[in-house]
């Protein structure tokens, strides 16, 4: 009998699921496995809700593991499995071939800031809808920034150690009014081996595992000292002065001790570690760590005691990388009608609403924004920080962007490790990405 | 033989011959294309012919020839560690696994455990400030080494290899100390042969197959090292942990050049064929002996 029952409950089961595949008329391929998914599903969820039966949407997710190689092949090899697909901003070279353009509704031109808009342009043209936003926070714990900002020994001795070790004297400042050079003497100040009475054994903790996404999360630094990846002449700039400078700040706070010594194996997971043990002063980090970090179960030494700023200035101004997820168009699908549909209704200020509800990580203009600050706080800093210092690299859409971030990391991470001068590497990434960049 | 019999024998190793066709021969000859192809994910359909130039290329990049050096110094040093300490433990614990077999089992448990899942565990346990290696070190000695840094990632990861694939030595081992005859050895004893000359001129030479053997497997296996290596350190800093396995994987999916990636998978093959060639050669001049 009981088995009986398993059978019949499969059968039903499968036929569900049959008849929800009969039913949907637009394939979704999202990011799978976070935040990004629940958000699609919620958002699928309440389009469907409303749509014809012809234009409801399906979702279908791979493993995040190899994605984009999946999709570049799946792409390529003109696959009409799905319809509306993932778009991340250092890819749009690779996939834009294979996709189609598409024309951006009133709605959503009032529902994202025009720079984030443009983390889905290639070649000027509109190809996804912007549905999530990654750029970087500096993190800094508040108490301790307070302390250094009032106590008056803690400033004299920050003045001493910002003389001895970059020589000039600075005096302490608060986070959101750092140049580069302030975060420096602080990271100094916070770490033990240089400063015995700082209550955290480091005052940083860098990224500088050989990863791409670390080059990412640095080269916010090289752009405030000005630093492109190409000229408009399409030349290749990476041995400019501000790389050099960039490349050196990092190299010389690992050198005096104030990151971890193993950071040149550290990520995302690793730093968060570090900061969260509550022994690192200050972070660099992407804006997805607040969240954890915050939290008093996973992070009690820190949370309710860490303040995010944008990454400090330099001569150039303020920056902070950014590159969104999106969705846009296959341009071998076959219900284009229904997709342009579902893209139109994603865009709206409704929909993103709901997107973010549920966790997705949409950068919205201000006006939108409102409707979901209480519930996500961390979205009203996201997109002001998008709109005022948001920026993406000369080329950094380009087909071989990945590439070029893999070479910077393998490049840069031997020179941070002591494997390779800085003009051997700088020459070397130079060669590389121009091979790797040409028209 | 009989024309009937020859014509069964063939018809029943048929199907494994066809078998063995669409799993190495199919794979192979599209390896074969693809490495003289210009080829990436884009066109991984319709791959365009370029002659050797894949193979000209791999040859040509030191990095190429810096993650054969990686492989072959891993391979060796940890082929040696580990026949020397697996053969070390088989001869002092012989006398313990006589009474106590199941001894055997509960060091065989590492073998037990995916090589990335190792290399997962030990990136948690060196980590500074969730691990207990580097936690313990600064409470008893103030200080402790960067283990996944430049300067000691290979040792870290030679210790953890060997950590994790001794008992396979050991169980070899151990099998082939157990079946040296005890009456070769008693005889051996009444012509006055005790202890470290007992083991010298008798157990070790009866068990040098096996050593051999045992060196020959934890070297490929060590050769091709990519799991526990990738999971812990990946590439390493400007690339200093990079083996073969890890150059071939960067080659394909992070740089997407699937023409150089299957080009020098197909020279490591070719160098592994070599090896094997010339193995197979002593071996069979030593038959007849």
């Amino acid at each position: 009998m009981t088995r009986l029952k398993t059978l019949l409950t499969s059968a039903a089961l499968f036929a569900a699921l049959g008849v929800t595949g009969a039913m949907a008329e637009v394939t979704v391929l999202g990011w799978p496995g976070g935040p990004e998914e629940a958000g699609l599903r919620k958002a699928a969820d309440a389009y469907n809700a409303t749509a014809s039966d012809a234009d409801k949407v399906k979702l279908i997710f791979f493993n995040r593991d190899g994605f984009f190689d999946k999709l570049a092949a799946d792409l390529a090899a003109g696959s009409t499995d799905f319809d509306v697909n993932l778009l991340a901003t250092y890819a749009l070279g690779r996939y834009t071939p294979f996709m189609d353009p598409i024309t951006l509704p009133d709605a959503s031109k009032a529902t994202f800031p025009e720079k984030v808009l443009a983390t889905m342009q290639y070649d000027g043209k509109q190809y996804g809808i912007p549905t999530d936003l990654s750029l970087h926070f500096m993190y800094y714990r508040t108490d301790l920034i307070e302390k250094l900002l009032a106590d008056a020994d803690w400033k004299a001795k920050y003045g001493e150690i910002s003389e001895k070790y970059l020589g000039k004297k600075l005096e302490p400042k608060d986070p959101d009014a750092w140049t580069w050079d302030d975060w420096m003497a602080t990271a100094l100040f916070f770490t033990k081996s240089i400063n015995a009475d700082s209550p955290t054994r480091y005052g940083t903790v860098l990224q500088m595992k050989n990863l791409l996404f670390n080059m990412m999360v640095w080269q916010s630094v090289a752009r405030a000292q000005g630093g492109d990846w190409m000229n408009d002449k399409g030349e290749i700039t990476v041995d400019s002065p501000a790389y050099r400078t960039a490349l050196d700040i990092y190299k010389k706070l690992y050198d005096d001790g104030t990151s971890p010594k193993d950071s040149t194996t550290y990520e995302f997971a690793e730093a968060n570690a570090a900061f969260g043990a509550g022994q690192a002063a200050t972070m660099l980090q992407w804006n997805a760590a607040f969240g954890d970090l915050d939290n008093k179960d996973k992070t009690p030494a820190v949370a309710g005691k860490i303040g995010t700023v944008a990454p400090p200035a330099g001569p150039e101004g303020r920056f902070t990388h950014i590159h969104g997820l999106g969705l846009g168009i296959n341009k071998a699908s076959k219900n284009k009608d229904g997709a342009v549909k579902f893209l139109n209704w994603l865009g709206t200020p409704d929909a993103m609403v709901i997107y973010a509800k549920a966790g997705g990580s949409p950068a919205l203009s201000d006006a939108v924004v409102a409707k979901v600050s209480t519930e996500r706080p961390d979205l009203v800093k996201l997109g002001q920080y998008a709109g005022s210092y948001g920026f993406v690299m000369h080329g950094g859409t380009a087909a071989k962007a990945l590439q070029v971030y893999e070479l910077q990391a393998k490049e840069f991470t031997a020179y941070w490790s002591g494997g390779k001068s800085l003009d051997d590497a700088l020459t070397a990434t130079k060669s590389g990405m121009a091979e790797l960049l040409k028209p | 033989m009989p024309r009937t019999s020859r014509f069964e024998g063939r018809l029943l190793i048929a199907p494994l011959t066809a078998f063995l066709i669409a799993l190495l021969g199919f794979p192979l000859v599209l390896d074969i294309i693809y490495s003289v192809s210009r080829v990436g994910f884009e066109n991984i359909r319709a791959p365009e012919l370029i002659g050797f130039s894949n193979y000209a290329k791999a040859m040509a990049d030191p990095e190429f020839w810096a993650a054969a050096w990686f492989s072959l110094r891993f391979g060796l040093i940890v082929a040696v560690i580990q026949v020397v300490a697996g053969l070390g433990l088989a001869v002092f614990l012989a006398p313990l696994f006589a009474k106590r077999p199941w001894l055997i089992a509960l060091l065989m448990l590492p073998m037990m455990v995916a090589p990335a899942l190792v290399g997962l565990m030990y990136r948690l346990i060196l980590h500074e400030f969730v691990g207990a290696v580097p936690y313990y070190l600064l409470e008893w000695y103030g200080d402790f080494p960067a283990f996944l840094g430049r300067d000691w990632a290979f040792t870290t990861l030679v210790t953890i290899e060997t950590l994790q694939w001794t008992p396979f030595a050991l169980l070899i081992l151990h099998s082939s100390y157990a079946a040296v005859s005890p009456d070769i050895r008693e005889a051996a004893s009444l012509d006055g042969a005790r202890g470290r000359r007992l083991f010298v001129n008798i157990d070790l030479p009866l068990m040098m197959p096996a050593i051999g053997i045992t060196f020959f497997l934890r070297f490929i296996d060590s050769f091709r090292v990519f799991d526990n290596l990738y999971t812990l350190v990946g590439p390493g800093a400007g690339g200093s942990t990079t083996s073969m396995s890890i150059y071939i994987y960067q080659a394909f999916f992070k740089v997407g050049d699937i023409g150089l990636a299957v080009a020098a998978s197909m020279l490591l093959l070719a160098a592994s064929f070599v090896v094997l060639w010339v193995i197979n050669g002593l071996t069979a001049r030593k038959a007849p002996l």
